[in-house]
Parts: C-alpha cells; sequence; structure tokens
C-alpha cells in the first residue's frame, strides 16, 4: 500500500514574488478589504474602502517603475523573444514584460480613478458597502493576469476573473431594475462568448499540443519545447483562431458581437460603465494583442489579420453610424466606444504586419488605449454626476445649460468630447491619427480602403459628439424634457426637481482626465520611450 | 483573402437556398388557417396558470454557497493524492488556496448568510422586529415548549383586567 | 468498431451546438443557465479527448480550471436571476427588454 504514496518529487516552480507583485497587491487587496470589512465593523465607514482601494492602485501602480528597472538591469534576459527584456513567472503561466507594465499601469489608474469617482456614485445613491470596492480590485487583477498571461488557460482565467466580477458590478445597482436587467444580458452573452473562446483554445490546443503560448507558436513553425513537432492541423488550428478572435472581439465590443454594449452601459451604474470603457478594454485589447501577435503572430498572421479588418470596417462604421439615433447618452458613448474598439482594431490590423510597420501598429494602439482611459474615465465621471440620484437623468436634453449651471465641468466636458471626436491638441487626435497612418503603411489596397472607412467614422462620429456640446452651451431647456429614455414618469418628476450635486472628488476626476487628454495632445511625445519599449515586448 | 471565398461562397449558397425554400413554400402550399391550427401544438390539458414555486429564496444562497465549498474538493483532492511529491511547496500552494477560500466564509457569516430565522440586517435595523425575537425563541414560541409559564401569567393578565393593557401588548410575538 | 478521439470530438461538437442553440432560442434564465454550462462541459471533452491523443496533461488540467470558471459563473448568475426573478416571479428573458434603441 505505501508503494502508491510514494512518489518521486515533483519540480516545482520557482515563484518570483517580487514581478508578480502588480497582481497579488490588486487580487489581495480585494480579499483584504472584503474581510477587513467582516471582521472589523470600524472598516464599515464612509469613504474608508474608497480610501483604501485608492491605496491599493497607488500601491500597485508604484511597483512599475522598479519592476522595470529590474527587468532592464537583467543580465540574460528570456531567449527567444527578439533579445527584449521579459521573465517567465511560474513555470511559464505568465510573463513579465514591458507591455505587461504598460497594461499594468492603465488598470491600476482605472481602478484608482473609478474608485474615486464611485465613491461620490455610492454615497449619493445610498450604497455604502466595501462590496463595489473588492470587485473592482478582483477584476483588476483578473484584467492584469490577462494581459501576462503566457499560457491560454491562463488568459482564459484571466477574462474570467475579469468579467465575472464586472457582471456583478453591472447588476449590483440594486433599486434599478435596468441594473439587474443588464447584469443578466452582460452575463449570459459573455458566458456564451467565453465557453465559444475556450472552444478556440481547445482547438489550438489539439492542433498544436500546447497551450503557451511559445509552445502554440513553435508548433507552427515545426517545432516546439520538447523538440517534437505534431502534425499540426492547419484547419484545426484556423478554426480555433477564429472562435478566439470571437470572444475577444466580444469584450472589446466588436462588430458582429457588440449587440450587447448598448443595453448593458445603459442599464449598469456608470462608474461601472466607466470601468467597462477603461480597464475592462484594455486588458481584453491587452490579451488579445498578446495572443494573437505572439501566439498566432507568424504562419498564421496573414489569416486573422482579413477577419481583423473587416471586424474593425464594419466596428467604425456602426458605431459611429448608430450613436446618431440615440437620444440617451448612455447608449451614445456605448455606441462611440463601439466605434473607438473599432479605431484600435485598426491598429491591431497594423500590427499583424511586418516588423516595422507592425511596431507602429502596436504603438498606436497601446497609445490609442492610454488616451481613451482618460477620456472614457473623464467621460462617464460627468455622466454620472448628471446622472443625479438614482441614475436616471441620461438624456442628451438633460445636458442643456449645463454650461450656465456648472462652468467648469462643463469645460471640462467639452474637453473631453473634443477628445472622443479626436479634434486637435487632444489626445484622441493622435490616438486616431496614429492607428489610420499605422494602417496606411501597410500599402495594401484593402489596408487603404480601411484608413479611409476610418476617417468616415471619425467625421460621422464627431456630429454625435458636438451635439452634446451644442446642447450643454444652449439656454435652459424651453420646454421641460418629456423624452427622457429611461425613466418612469413619476421619477422623472423627482429627478427634475433635485439639484445637480457635484462632489468634490468626481469633479477632480474629470479635471484630470480634461488635463491629461489635453497634455497628451499638445506633447504626444510624453512617455513614449515606455511606450516602445511596450510595443517591441511583442516581438517574438 | 482568396482564401475566403468558398465560406462567401458557402454563405451566399446557404441563405439562398434558406430564401428560395420559404419563398417557394410560401407560393406553393395551400394556406387555409383554422385557430386549431395556428395555436401552439401542446401535450396533455392546457395548462390554465403557471404552478405555484414559492421557494424561500435562501434555499438558493444555500446551494450557491455549497458550489463554493464543493468545488474546494476539485483542488483538494490532486494535491492530496500528489501529495508526498509536491512537497512543501504544494503545501504552500493549497494552505493559500483553502484561506482565500476560508476568506468567503467568513464573509459569509459576517453578512448573515448562514442565519436562519429573522435577517441578521433586519434585526440589527428594522423597528418592526423584536430584539428578543432569535431563532430559539421563535421556535420555542411557535412549538408551545415551556410556554406554561407565559400562558398562565397571560390568562392572569387577562382576568385583571387594570393590567392587561400593559402586558398584552409585549405578549405581541407569542399571540401571533 | 473502434472508438477514436474523433468520436469523443463529435460528441463534444453536438453538446457544444446544444447547448448554444439551446442559449439561443429557450426563454427561462435558468435553463439558459443549464444551457451555459452544458457548453463548458462539452469543452471539457474536447480538452480530455485531445489530452489523451497527445499524451499530454495539460488537456486534463484545464478541464479543473474550466469546472471552477463554471462554478463561479454558475454562482454568480444565479443571484442574478434570483435577484430578476424576484421582482417578477414568471420572468422569461422576453420580459428583460426594458432598453431598447
Amino acid at each position: 500500500m505505501m508503494s502508491l504514496f510514494a512518489q518521486v518529487p515533483v519540480s516545482t516552480p520557482e515563484i518570483q514574488w517580487f514581478y508578480l507583485a502588480p497582481i497579488l497587491i490588486l487580487a489581495l487587496g480585494g480579499v483584504l478589504l472584503i474581510t477587513l470589512t467582516s471582521v472589523a465593523p470600524v472598516m464599515r465607514g464612509r469613504h474608508i474602502s474608497a480610501l483604501f482601494t485608492v491605496a491599493t492602485g497607488v500601491l500597485a501602480l508604484a511597483f512599475l517603475p522598479f519592476i522595470a528597472a529590474r527587468l532592464d538591469g537583467l543580465v540574460d534576459p528570456v531567449a527567444g523573444q527578439g533579445g527584449r527584456p521579459a521573465v517567465d513567472l511560474v513555470s511559464s503561466a505568465l510573463v513579465v514584460d514591458h507591455f505587461t507594465l504598460w497594461v499594468s499601469g492603465l488598470i491600476s489608474v482605472a481602478v484608482i480613478l473609478v474608485a474615486v469617482m464611485l465613491d461620490g456614485y455610492l454615497e449619493r445613491e445610498g450604497f455604502e458597502s466595501p462590496e463595489w470596492y473588492a470587485l473592482l480590485l478582483i477584476s483588476a487583477s483578473g484584467g492584469v493576469i490577462l494581459a501576462s498571461a503566457e499560457d491560454l488557460i491562463v488568459t482564459f482565467l484571466g477574462l474570467e476573473i475579469l468579467s465575472i466580477a464586472v457582471y456583478v458590478l453591472a447588476a449590483l445597482h440594486l433599486r434599478r431594475s435596468e441594473s439587474q436587467e443588464a447584469g443578466f444580458k452582460y452575463f449570459i452573452l459573455g458566458a456564451l462568448s467565453s465557453a465559444i473562446f475556450l472552444y478556440g483554445i481547445a482547438m489550438v490546443y489539439g492542433a498544436t499540443g500546447s497551450t503557451t503560448l511559445t509552445g502554440v507558436a513553435g508548433s507552427m513553425t515545426g517545432r516546439n519545447a520538447a523538440g517534437l513537432s505534431p502534425a499540426v492541423d492547419s484547419s484545426l488550428v484556423m478554426v480555433g483562431i477564429a472562435l478566439m478572435l470571437i470572444g475577444f472581439g466580444f469584450k472589446v465590443s466588436a462588430f458582429p458581437l457588440h449587440i450587447w454594449t448598448p443595453d448593458v452601459y445603459q442599464g449598469s451604474p456608470t462608474p461601472i460603465v466607466g470601468f467597462m470603457t477603461s480597464a475592462v478594454k484594455v486588458a481584453a485589447f491587452g490579451g488579445m494583442m498578446r495572443v494573437f501577435l505572439v501566439g498566432f503572430g507568424g504562419t498564421f498572421a496573414s489569416d486573422w489579420r482579413v477577419l481583423v479588418l473587416f471586424m474593425a470596417g464594419f466596428t467604425i462604421l456602426f458605431g459611429s453610424f448608430l450613436a446618431i439615433v440615440q437620444t440617451n447618452i448612455k447608449r451614445t458613448m456605448a455606441f462611440s466606444s463601439i466605434a473607438h474598439a473599432g479605431f484600435m482594431l485598426v491598429g491591431l490590423y497594423a500590427a499583424a504586419s511586418p516588423v516595422a510597420i507592425g511596431d507602429t501598429g502596436k504603438r498606436a494602439v497601446l497609445f490609442y488605449l492610454l488616451a481613451y482611459t482618460f477620456m472614457s474615465i473623464g467621460t462617464f465621471a460627468v455622466i454620472s454626476i448628471v446622472g443625479k440620484k438614482g441614475d436616471g437623468n441620461h438624456s442628451i436634453e438633460a445636458y442643456r445649460g449645463l454650461a450656465k449651471r456648472e462652468p467648469l465641468l462643463a469645460m471640462a466636458f467639452t474637453v473631453l468630447l473634443f477628445g472622443q471626436v479626436g479634434a486637435p491638441f487632444t489626445a484622441g487626435f493622435f490616438a486616431k491619427f496614429r492607428v489610420i497612418a499605422a494602417a496606411a503603411q501597410v500599402e495594401r489596397t484593402e489596408a487603404y480602403i480601411l484608413a479611409g472607412v476610418a476617417m468616415l467614422g471619425a467625421a460621422v462620429g464627431a456630429y454625435l459628439y458636438l451635439r452634446v456640446v451644442v446642447a450643454m452651451f444652449l439656454d435652459v431647456q424651453e420646454s421641460p424634457s418629456t423624452e427622457m429614455a429611461d425613466s418612469a414618469d413619476e421619477t422623472l418628476a423627482l429627478v427634475e426637481v433635485r439639484a445637480l450635486e457635484v462632489p468634490p472628488a468626481t469633479l477632480a476626476v474629470v479635471l484630470l482626465a480634461a488635463v491629461v487628454t489635453l497634455v497628451l495632445g499638445i506633447f504626444p511625445d510624453i512617455g513614449s520611450g515606455a511606450l516602445a519599449e511596450a510595443a517591441l515586448a511583442l516581438v517574438r | 483573402m482568396a482564401q475566403y471565398l468558398p465560406v462567401l461562397a458557402l454563405l451566399l449558397l446557404g441563405s439562398g437556398f434558406a430564401a428560395i425554400n420559404l419563398v417557394v413554400s410560401k407560393l406553393v402550399s395551400p394556406s387555409r388557417p383554422t385557430e386549431e391550427k395556428l395555436a401552439p401544438y401542446e401535450c396533455g390539458i392546457v395548462p390554465g396558470r403557471e404552478p405555484p414555486h414559492r421557494f424561500p429564496v435562501r434555499f438558493y444562497l444555500i446551494a450557491m454557497l455549497f458550489i463554493i465549498f464543493d468545488i474546494e474538493i476539485v483542488f483538494l483532492y490532486p494535491w492530496a493524492v500528489a501529495n508526498a511529491g509536491l512537497g512543501r511547496f504544494g503545501l504552500v500552494a493549497i494552505l493559500i488556496f483553502s484561506a482565500l477560500v476560508f476568506e468567503s466564509f467568513i464573509y459569509l457569516i459576517s453578512k448573515g448568510a448562514l442565519d436562519w430565522g429573522t435577517l441578521q440586517v433586519n434585526r440589527r435595523l428594522s423597528p418592526m422586529v423584536n430584539e428578543d425575537r432569535t431563532v430559539e425563541s421563535t421556535v420555542r414560541k411557535v412549538g408551545l415548549v415551556g410556554r406554561f409559564e407565559e400562558v398562565e401569567s397571560l390568562k392572569d393578565a387577562l382576568i385583571d383586567g387594570n393590567a392587561a393593557t400593559d402586558s398584552v401588548p409585549e405578549q405581541d410575538g407569542a399571540a401571533a | 468498431m473502434e472508438v477514436t478521439t474523433t468520436w469523443y470530438l463529435v460528441l463534444s461538437a453536438v453538446l457544444f451546438a446544444l447547448g448554444s442553440f439551446g442559449l439561443l432560442v429557450r426563454r427561462n434564465p435558468l435553463v439558459m443557465f443549464m444551457c451555459v454550462e452544458l457548453m463548458l462541459n462539452a469543452v471539457n471533452i474536447s480538452f480530455v479527448a485531445f489530452s489523451r491523443s497527445l499524451r499530454d496533461l495539460a488537456g486534463q488540467t484545464a478541464v479543473f480550471f474550466v469546472l471552477v470558471v463554471a462554478a463561479a459563473e454558475v454562482v454568480v448568475g444565479l443571484s442574478i436571476v434570483v435577484a430578476l426573478l424576484r421582482r417578477n416571479p414568471t420572468a422569461t428573458v422576453d420580459d428583460f427588454a426594458e432598453m431598447k434603441g
């Protein structure tokens, strides 16, 4: 009997805790917050959870420069990665390189800003509970895992940690039935897409015999870690890639899979929508870039880039044109976020090209993510303020005369909206310009068409943002707003009576976002060193 | 892009086939609808109303909790089997994992998810709910066990007209 | 007749298709859940079949993680559905259409 248990020692991986710090801080921050508030009633006081979350985000952010310095100081970077500094962690489950750090930074910033915005929101709505913040932190840790996963199974785990927490957050406004409806729709469609994504992983695994990205990439060029070459069934790989593209396409709300976005954005609590458009999108694009460029970047790049091309073009067109007919600002912004995802896909299309253009494409997407994180969080912070108690005051009519009532807020909002338009001297201009320029550099007919479509989309999209700007600077409504899309008649009356309360912390978020939008628009080369390093890290 | 031509062809063929079939069957087939024909097909007696399914939400909660702790075993079992080979690394890993699962237990306790009877939150907050009405007292009051003295005192109180107004409201829970 | 890997893959594909079809046509939220579970477990069959044919353990480890993710999804989904059904006890998915546009 004893022989059953006498086993040879398994070789166990060495854990390099230091490089794991961002993930651990975010995840343990969430767990610790829940534990402390469970056992110590003192912790349940006002603002404490928000402060805790901000501190956790700042701590995670503070670790990044040290990790970057340690990475650059590595004597022997991992071989076969284009000579770029990278560290494989937990036996090739995760990889930390400059790309990981860039994405982690953006996610941490999103967590900090959303937590600040959430504080004012929860106080107004009367839900002072730590769960919101804990879920935010855990979701963010999933995002970092997704962007740094080196193994497709870990990619799936990261994707699910990221999404499941957000499903709950979407449904957490217990007094609005729209919120639960949004949570349910998001959940069902999200679960469908993750099942499809998982099926794609299974196909790729079956074809290549490996779930690690380097193993997958290696087997396609005829070798893998063990030196064996399973006869790679290329049709199976293609099916797998297509299925995984569907999974990621859902998360970034790309064209055929964007249907959930307007409903979910309209129903979910506004700060959470800010989180979805920033951290969730950043993480999903991070994971998508790593999986597709590192894993499938070699032999199959010419196959999937065509799919990305079509997705990108249609996403931009659908997002821009459908946004025009909306009367609810959250739905409008949902379509605008679909259009933005299309622009980022244009960059991804360019990134799939051979080396030099590919780098321009990657840099363009990463810069777009940076710009859009700040612009979208700022925008939704304003929407959250104007939403008033009950989070239902979201018709575009509600913005009439905002410039007179809240001049500072209106000015900042104007900057943010111009940023989303892509007007010069804002971050949005360079973001859009760079992805379109990268696509034009590909120098193929379809790439020129895509660049043309992107410019058309940008021009059409300008209308929807300017509509809001014009409303803000018009006089206070002549006719009391009758077409409020999503509030019943009796709540409508209540919403009208209540004055706009502007929490100073949320206003600070709006102003910060507006300032960053302007600064990045005037000095677009701030941080370009880190950007270039992050883009180069994806070369394998 | 040429490799996607078959896909396009298949799409066109597929949708064309479906469209032609729909159009042809619409044109060719005779249409004489009656009320019985249009009704959805049901087997057996047509249900008059939805069957009542009143379930305390608590049961869902308990089911969800079960799933959490059920899944813990999925990882504990392989660890237990391979424990000898894994050594200290495995032990530390499983301890971290168990701590995280246990954390959810702490959260549940603090939320009162495992309490039966009146919700803890209601007990603390609502002035409508009597502080003294705990799980034990509720069960005891329903079950008449050890209630004879109370009932006797209630009788005394009722007989004594002056005391009745004072003491009867306090026995509210018992009377209910 | 020998049962080869292909059989399991076909079984998995059929179950997956059944699950996704059910998810799209059924109107009861709870049944939709069961369809999600069916899809995830169909993928598990694929993983195990591939793992066996490749003589590689990674596929079987994946199944553990998928099981856990499925459980987490069920818990979250169930609580959202319970919250919805508390408002409207006989709701079908068609009733969740307050938001349109």
